[in-house]
């Protein structure tokens, strides 16, 4: 087994926005976070209120909101949940990541490091990490900000030696004076006492904490509950007016929810982005939809991004969430040996055009049976793979393929004006061919469906040298295609 | 240092190189693909269309035959992946595509405005297509074109852009733009500009077309007048 444990010191600070000035997070009237602006300034955690603000008399104060850290933490569970299955929630501030069964899937401990940090540095999150066989001395190494990993239970007594007392973080205030009483400044003070006079002078909970942390005892963690069904939401630090300012809650809710996929072997083709506004309005739900099932976060951004350009809000938005509401199942990709590649790297293109030119610019043309010509061609939004589909069955099906049929439809046929009976397009049309009877779907009932048609198609050609594919019916003649 | 070293380069050695051409005689590029006319290929530089490079086709109207010019070399390009048939002003009828090309790897992309040059640049920088067909607004200017032609450079796709024919007065940075016409005999080419010394002549190219395929020329006298409509 080993533990990462992601310590967040500036977690109560996170739930706000972010700014350059210095900013503290206080509770009870004592600091319990301080931005690097506000520590370079002097101030440290467990100041009173106005000694900060005799430090620094600008500084922005924010009163902790424990609710909001707390959900925060549980976004990042799930994002944590894309590296390995056992994520705990440890303490309000930190996170344990069992990796002893994952690092070779990342490729060693180094680069899950890296991926970790850079994962969270891109959410906008800062974390101290320790390494170590036991939660308990991985949770204190990180609160130590000692970052050296401690992967061999052997060398644990040695590495926790040096950690002062106050990591320990459980004890009250009486006994840590009852400590440095003693003399006990750092745990190797303590490790070198005898359990048993440890127990008689603090309580039994010292001791045990000891034991556990060196692993002699065993200690058992609860490990976090992934959601079955991914619906998490933000509450964001300020209404927000202009839909470009979500992007940065919106991609911590993505990252999440990529965590959340990856464990599942699972991708989404659509999520929503609710986004709540006050007075009890209802929430405007933004859609934000692939062109395959994917959980890769940057396609995921990018969709995002396009779509927050060109959204606008009706009202300002409190709240943010983020659903699914049916992820799919990816099947294991193995590398495309010809052809298949080129497929993957347009998917990416298509979310962003279709996010951007609204959800049916992208289509796929399929063959539908039918000889009327407008029914002939399908236009399928929905994906390639029905595209495909059709694909397959075109060999079979080109019954009428084999007479001449134009590129280029009118969805609607034209009305061509007419000259002793002659239809007119810069001049009289000249006839090529036909004609060649269609006379199809007596079924039809609908008014505005293409319905019953009788008609006599010619190719023609106008003074121009346009090859037109016009028809005759019992209202006149019309012009209904291109050979293009 | 080194570059005391080294000779001096002779203007011979200059023109040799593969990207000098001179303004009198084709460029040399062997990246292109054979447009399937032997007379077009011959007036081409290379030899065929060029990839990675947008090359202009400048008509109006439709129906001259001016996609039916391109079916030969999509054929080939849809081996290396999908064609996006971008902004095309109809629809396209499925029977007669899939006759020429697999369905399955033609997109249809609307877009209007300046979204379509934003669409055809996304689309060329995916790297991901066989070829892209766009069809731009003749008041296009010519930074998007450049913008188009770099993009197409990029990723090697080769890029056909159809123009309406009043563009031709303007400038543009493809390498290579066309316009097309019609007479009896099938299509008319114009070479408008090339990467080599202009050409003078029309080409008249016979496309496929959907009858008379027997026949090179059609005569007047084979014309019949269209039946006179007559109130059922």
């Amino acid at each position: 087994m080993l533990w990462l444990c992601l310590q967040f010191p500036f977690l109560p600070l996170d739930v706000f926005p972010h700014e350059e000035g210095a900013a503290v997070a206080v509770e009870r009237q004592q600091v319990v976070s301080a931005n690097a602006a506000a520590m370079r300034a002097g101030v440290r955690q467990g100041l009173g209120l106005s000694g900060v603000l005799g430090l620094v008399p600008g500084i922005r104060v924010h009163e902790r909101q424990s609710e909001r850290e707390a959900e925060l933490l549980r976004t990042l569970a799930c994002w944590a949940e894309g590296f390995t299955p056992t994520v705990c929630i440890a303490s309000a501030d930190e996170l344990l990541l069992e990796i002893g069964g994952c690092l070779r899937l990342f490729g060693g401990l180094e680069a899950l490091r890296g991926m970790v940090r850079a994962g969270l540095e891109a959410q906008g999150f800062e974390a101290l990490q320790g390494i170590a066989p036991t939660p308990l001395a991985a949770q204190w190494l990180a609160r130590a900000g000692d970052e050296e990993a401690c992967e061999d239970s052997a060398l644990l007594r040695q590495r926790l030696g040096h950690l002062p007392v106050e990591v320990m973080g459980f004890m009250n205030a009486k006994d840590m004076k009852t400590l440095a009483a003693l003399g006990a400044q750092v745990l190797g003070d303590l490790l070198a006492l005898p359990a048993t006079g440890l127990r008689r002078r603090f309580g039994a909970e010292l001791p045990l904490r000891l034991a556990q942390a060196l692993g002699e005892v065993p200690d058992l963690r609860e490990a976090f509950v992934f959601p079955e069904r991914f619906a998490q939401s933000l509450e964001l630090p300020a209404k927000v007016e202009h839909a470009g300012m979500l992007l940065f809650a919106a991609r911590r809710l993505l990252a999440a929810l990529c965590g959340w996929l990856g464990a599942r072997a699972a991708g989404v083709v659509e999520c929503n982005l609710l986004l709540e506004h006050e007075d009890g309005m209802p929430p405007s739900v933004m859609t934000l939809a692939l062109a395959e099932a994917s959980a890769d976060l940057q396609r995921l951004e990018r969709v995002l991004r396009e779509r927050l350009e060109h959204f606008r809000l009706e009202a300002p938005v409190w709240r943010i969430q983020l659903r699914v509401e049916s992820p799919q199942t990816l099947s294991g990709r193995s590398l495309g040996l010809f052809g298949q590649e080129a497929a993957l790297a347009l998917a990416p293109v298509i979310e962003r055009l279709r996010a951007r030119l609204g959800k049916d610019a992208v289509q796929a043309l399929s063959l539908v049976e039918d000889h009327r010509p407008e029914c002939a061609s399908a236009y399928v939004s929905r994906d390639q793979a029905a595209g495909r589909q059709a694909g397959k069955n075109a060999g079979k099906k080109v019954v009428a393929g084999r007479k001449s049929r134009p590129l280029w439809l009118l969805p609607k046929p034209k009305l061509l004006p007419e000259c002793n009976g002659v239809p007119q397009r810069g001049g009289d049309l000249l006839r090529l061919a036909g004609p060649e009877r269609i006379e199809s779907g007596w079924w039809g009932q609908d008014e505005d469906a293409t319905g019953d048609v009788r008609r006599d198609y010619y190719v023609a050609c106008t003074a121009r040298h346009e090859w037109l594919w016009i028809f005759r019916d019992a209202d006149g003649w019309w012009l209904h295609g291109f050979f293009a | 240092m080194s570059s005391a070293a080294q000779p001096l380069p002779t203007l011979q050695s200059v023109l040799q190189r593969p990207d000098v051409w001179r303004g009198d005689r084709l460029a040399q590029t062997s990246d292109v693909l054979a447009s399937g006319y032997a007379a077009l290929d011959a007036e081409l530089p290379g030899g065929g269309w060029p990839r990675g490079a947008v090359t202009e086709l400048l008509a109006d109207g439709a129906g001259l035959g001016e996609l039916s010019l391109l079916l030969p070399v999509l054929q080939t390009c849809v081996k290396e992946g999908p064609l996006a048939l971008l902004a095309p002003p109809f629809a396209p009828h499925a029977p007669a595509w899939a006759m020429a090309l697999p369905l399955s790897s033609l997109l249809w992309v609307q877009a209007d405005g300046a979204e379509i040059a934003w669409a055809a640049e996304n689309l060329l920088a995916s790297g991901a297509l066989g070829a892209l067909l766009a069809w731009l607004p003749a008041q296009t200017d010519a930074r998007t074109l450049r913008r188009l032609q770099l993009a197409a450079e990029a990723h090697g796709a080769p890029a056909f852009i159809f123009r309406q024919a009043a563009a031709a007065r303007s400038a543009s940075a493809a390498p290579l733009r066309l316009e097309l016409g019609g007479n009896s005999a099938g299509l008319t080419v114009r070479i408008l500009k090339r990467r080599g010394p202009p050409l003078a002549q029309v080409l008249h190219l016979q496309v496929p077309r959907p009858c008379l395929r027997m026949r090179p020329q059609i005569r007047q006298a084979e014309l019949k007048p269209l039946p006179r409509f007559s109130a059922v």
